[in-house]
């Protein structure tokens, strides 16, 4: 006989109630697993890949790069621009591989708003993600026509033109602006990010649109050496007219509004929690009341106030171990399932995943280690009121118990 | 049957001067006990008789150590309890008495219901970070349950179940066996069963302290002492 076997004989007297108490505790397990899983496998995703895409620093006019960006997709205009020279003299700075400079403006209409994306074969070399459907091609430096469509410009210009038929490599769109069509060269595959809402255009086609000839937006560059990017971007700062975005900028912003979204999610889980950690102490407490006798024989028999703390503490910790087991199983094997889902609900979320390395749940150790933790931390807190109970019974009062 | 020998000179195994003990329920007062005097020799078999209410289980509780009392002096097992009604003994030496020297059975056996027979028996052991199933086992053997280790209360008699709990009440191998109306749940053969089984265990010399209202299972008993209304009125021998 050892404290172990008398506590999981107690747990098992309610088999129902105590299954049911486990229940709650895996299930609540399991959300807080599947969360922290998601959140840190989503956070590794999103850096990964925008480690990937090689674009290591980003250079602006000066003033608020968030602001502007906000602007543009309102469909307003830029605020400022960058002279086109500039391109040439960040590219001529050592230790810079691509300089890719891009114009990017919109045009409002009644019910969307069209963003044109000025480029050239830089930009094409720097997203070497980027795929075009089958039949498809990049329109060459200097080129005075052609036109890319992202998927999801792709499909809207199809609902706005009432056709029925996707538009195919060699079809014409007609720009407004230009008063002529631009030759459709090909449709971009989807990538789950803004770009799917662009249209590409050459850079001269772009600058004549919004009438900016010799001004470029952004430039969007690659290093040799990621490690120089704080280094390179000082070089850079001191170029006229520009402001200099580190990408670990970028992405301390993107983390920072991931943090906000954590916390209401979190926020939610630990509601779930807390009243799975008072089902538990209920349920502990119930079975205290209930063996009121069965304390005072243990009592009797020599039992002290602290036997009976620990074995009613001990108790509550097996209740939540195993349900904190339970749940972790489901949870490693069901999140693989729940990011199945997510990932063919959510368009947003599929580049994350393209790599067959990237996973959004991810299998830590850490993260496995914690959450037990977590529960059992929840099984000491939610025992410490029944034990106490417990442990203060009188023997004779207690035996005396109807 | 053989008897233990008693010797009356020996240091009492449990001892009580002017006992008392009062409950309280709100501003009324219960004397349950009133100015005990009584010595408890050791191998001695000795039997409190009274009525209901007279406070026998009183006494045998105190003489337990589950309670204390509330006047007077008490020694179990060389240990001081109480000296002029103040407690001497802390709550977890009183705790560690009763685990290490005491032995107690109730009427109403008190096993738990979740565990097996053997394991109702090493229950007592568990306190002392101790196991002995071997022994545990060996005393079922001994009340007669050596085919019942495994079985649970629900499955048995309630003559098996108090051999269980008297079993129990041996594992610690106790200096005293206290035993509060242990037949008061069993029929008259089951009764003297577990009659002969104490006069056996006083035979080996364990000092027992039985409290009944059953004058013909007191007549059978070395000495009787009497009690009422929560004093000792009479003592035979």
């Amino acid at each position: 006989m050892s404290f172990w076997r008398l506590a999981l004989r107690n747990i098992t007297q309610r088999k129902v109630r105590t299954a049911l108490t486990v229940l709650s505790i895996a299930v609540a397990v399991a959300v807080l697993y599947t969360l922290l899983s998601f959140n840190k496998g989503y956070a590794a995703s999103l850096q990964q890949q925008l480690q990937r895409m090689g674009v290591h620093l980003l250079v602006v006019p000066p003033g608020c790069p968030y602001e502007a960006a906000s602007l543009l997709l309102k469909g307003g205009k830029p605020p400022t621009y960058l002279r086109e020279a500039v391109v040439e003299e960040i590219a001529a700075t050592p230790g810079v591989q691509i300089a890719a400079p891009g114009f990017m403006s919109a045009i409002m209409h009644d019910d969307r708003t069209d963003i044109y994306y000025g480029m050239d074969q830089r930009t094409v070399a720097l997203k070497n993600w980027w795929t075009l459907k089958p039949g498809g091609r990049w329109f060459t430096d200097g080129q005075t026509d052609g036109v890319v469509l992202g998927s999801d410009a792709a499909v809207t210009e199809l609902v706005i033109n009432e056709q029925t038929d996707l538009f195919t490599p060699g079809s014409e769109l007609w720009v407004p602006e230009l008063n002529r069509p631009l030759k459709i060269l090909g449709i971009l595959e989807p990538t789950g990010t803004q770009d799917d809402g662009f249209f590409y255009v050459p850079m001269a086609v772009a600058q004549r649109i919004f009438a900016q000839p010799g001004k470029v937006t952004t430039v969007a560059i690659r290093l040799d050496d990621p490690a120089q990017a704080g280094v390179i971007g000082a070089q850079l700062e001191k170029l006229d007219g520009v402001e200099v975005i580190t990408m670990s900028e970028l992405l301390g912003t993107q983390q920072r509004m991931m943090e906000s979204a954590k916390l209401l999610v979190f926020a939610i889980v630990f509601i779930a929690i807390a009243i799975s950690a008072i089902g538990v102490l209920n349920t502990v407490l119930m079975s205290v009341f209930e063996r009121t006798r069965d304390i005072g024989v243990l009592r009797a028999t020599g039992a002290s106030k602290m036997h009976i703390f620990s074995l009613i503490w001990l108790e509550t910790l097996l209740m939540t171990a195993i349900g904190g087991g339970i749940g972790l199983g489901l949870a490693v094997v069901g999140s693989g399932l729940l990011e199945r889902a997510v990932v063919a609900g959510l368009a947003s979320v599929k580049f994350l995943t393209m790599n067959e390395h990237s996973r959004l749940a991810t299998f830590d150790p850490r993260i496995v280690v914690m959450t037990l933790l977590f529960v059992l931390g929840i099984g000491l807190v939610a025992g410490v009121y029944p034990a106490i109970r417990a442990s203060r019974q009188e023997p004779i009062a207690a035996l005396r118990t109807e | 049957m053989a008897e233990a020998a008693v010797d009356q000179t020996a240091t009492p195994v449990a001892e009580a001067s002017g006992l008392g003990k009062i409950y309280r329920r709100g501003a009324e007062e219960i004397h349950a006990l009133r100015e005990i005097s009584v010595a408890f020799a050791p191998g001695a078999f000795s039997c409190v008789l009274g009525p209901s209410g007279a406070g026998k289980s009183t006494l045998l509780n105190l003489l337990g150590v589950m309670d204390v009392p509330t006047a007077g002096t008490l020694r179990v097992a060389g240990a001081t309890i109480a000296e002029g009604g103040r407690l001497r003994l802390s709550e977890g030496g009183r705790d560690k008495l009763r685990r290490e020297n005491i032995g107690f059975i109730f009427t109403e056996f008190f096993l738990l219901p979740t565990l097996t027979a053997v394991e109702n028996v090493q229950l007592p052991l568990l306190w002392a970070d101790k196991d002995d199933r071997a022994y545990a086992a060996e005393l079922l053997e001994r009340v007669g349950l050596g085919h019942r280790l495994t079985h649970r209360p629900t499955e048995m008699s309630g003559g098996e179940m108090q051999r269980v709990a008297i079993a129990r009440a041996l594992i610690n191998r106790p200096r005293l066996l206290l035993a509060d109306e242990p037949t008061g749940n069993v029929d008259t053969t089951t009764r003297d069963g577990i009659f002969d089984l104490f006069r056996e265990l006083n035979a080996d010399g364990l000092t027992i302290v039985l409290a009944t209202h059953d004058r013909e299972l007191a007549a059978r008993m070395d000495r009787v002492v009497h009690v009422r209304e929560g004093r000792v009125v009479e003592e035979t021998a």
